[in-house]
């Protein structure tokens, strides 16, 4: 083989690959990426969701003096805002992986 | 619409559809290039391109147009598969490739013998030779694109032209 044959088989261009899986997957990558800030949002949503709501219950509950930190009991009700609390954030956190 | 247009709209106003008409425009060059650079690995190939297209959608903001939005995904692909070289473990090989590809069945045996013999380079020369004849690069621009002297570059390039002479020789 010759250098012009060879330069000639060089310069061939390369094949043409199929657009259509590739851009797909590739568009699923990018709105991937583009949704992540929302998605660390609604981590960040969720902690101090739980944060606040909890610190309400505690020092609502009491302020009003129905219970005494450290009174088990009486911590009911907070501890079931609590896991709902746990249970919508979990919630949120799903929606947003959608 | 060229490619200028596009990566303006991409830039300007992060319009996806406008990064989505340049990656189909780019994506066969940018896919065979890396198809060369891992002899034949479709799998590999196509997942390097993938990770192209998205650090090249990251870092549209910083193409600056000094050189063409082909030219600079180029550099983005080989500086992935490098990073992949790295990674891979030295006695891992990579696929072997008897020289066809989805797209190239029928096509002439000159140019399955081509991908055969481009097999036996390295992968410096296999993309030395690539960039300057099949994607049509200047000696400058591939260069850049593998960031490296040009006098390196020329001499992948003669060097991988002589070690294809002798194998493609020795086939004929």
């Amino acid at each position: 083989m010759n250098d012009q044959e060879l330069d000639a088989l060089l310069a061939t261009p390369l094949p043409e690959r199929d657009v259509g899986e590739f851009s797909v997957l590739l568009m699923e990558k990018i709105a991937q990426h583009e949704a992540r800030p929302a998605r660390i949002l609604a981590w960040i949503t969720s902690g101090v969701m739980l944060v606040v709501i909890a610190a309400a219950c505690v020092f609502g509950a009491s302020a009003i003096g129905h219970v005494q930190l450290g009174d088990d009991t009486h911590l009911l009700v907070p501890a079931a805002l609590l896991g709902l609390t746990l249970i919508l954030s979990y919630t949120v956190l799903q929606s947003v992986r959608e | 619409m060229d490619d200028r247009e596009l990566v303006e709209r991409a830039v300007k106003s992060r319009d996806v559809a406008a990064f989505n008409a340049l990656a189909r425009q780019n994506q066969s060059q940018v896919r065979g290039l890396l198809m060369r650079l891992t002899r034949g690995n479709h799998a590999l190939a196509d997942d390097l391109a993938q990770e192209t297209f998205l650090e090249a959608w990251r870092g549209i903001t910083n193409f600056r147009g000094e050189s063409s939005f082909s030219t600079w995904l180029y550099r983005i692909a080989y500086s992935r598969f490098l990073m992949q070289a790295r990674k891979r473990k030295p006695d891992e090989p990579l696929d072997d490739w008897d020289g066809t590809t989805p797209s190239s069945e029928g096509q002439a045996q000159a140019r399955i013998d081509l991908e055969r013999a481009m097999k036996k380079l390295a992968p410096a020369e296999s993309a030395a030779l690539t960039l300057c004849f099949a994607l049509g690069l200047s000696n400058t621009e591939a260069a850049d694109t593998m960031q490296i002297p040009l006098g390196t570059l020329k001499s992948h390039v003669l060097r991988g032209r002589e070690k294809l002479k002798v194998i493609l020789g020795d086939q004929s």
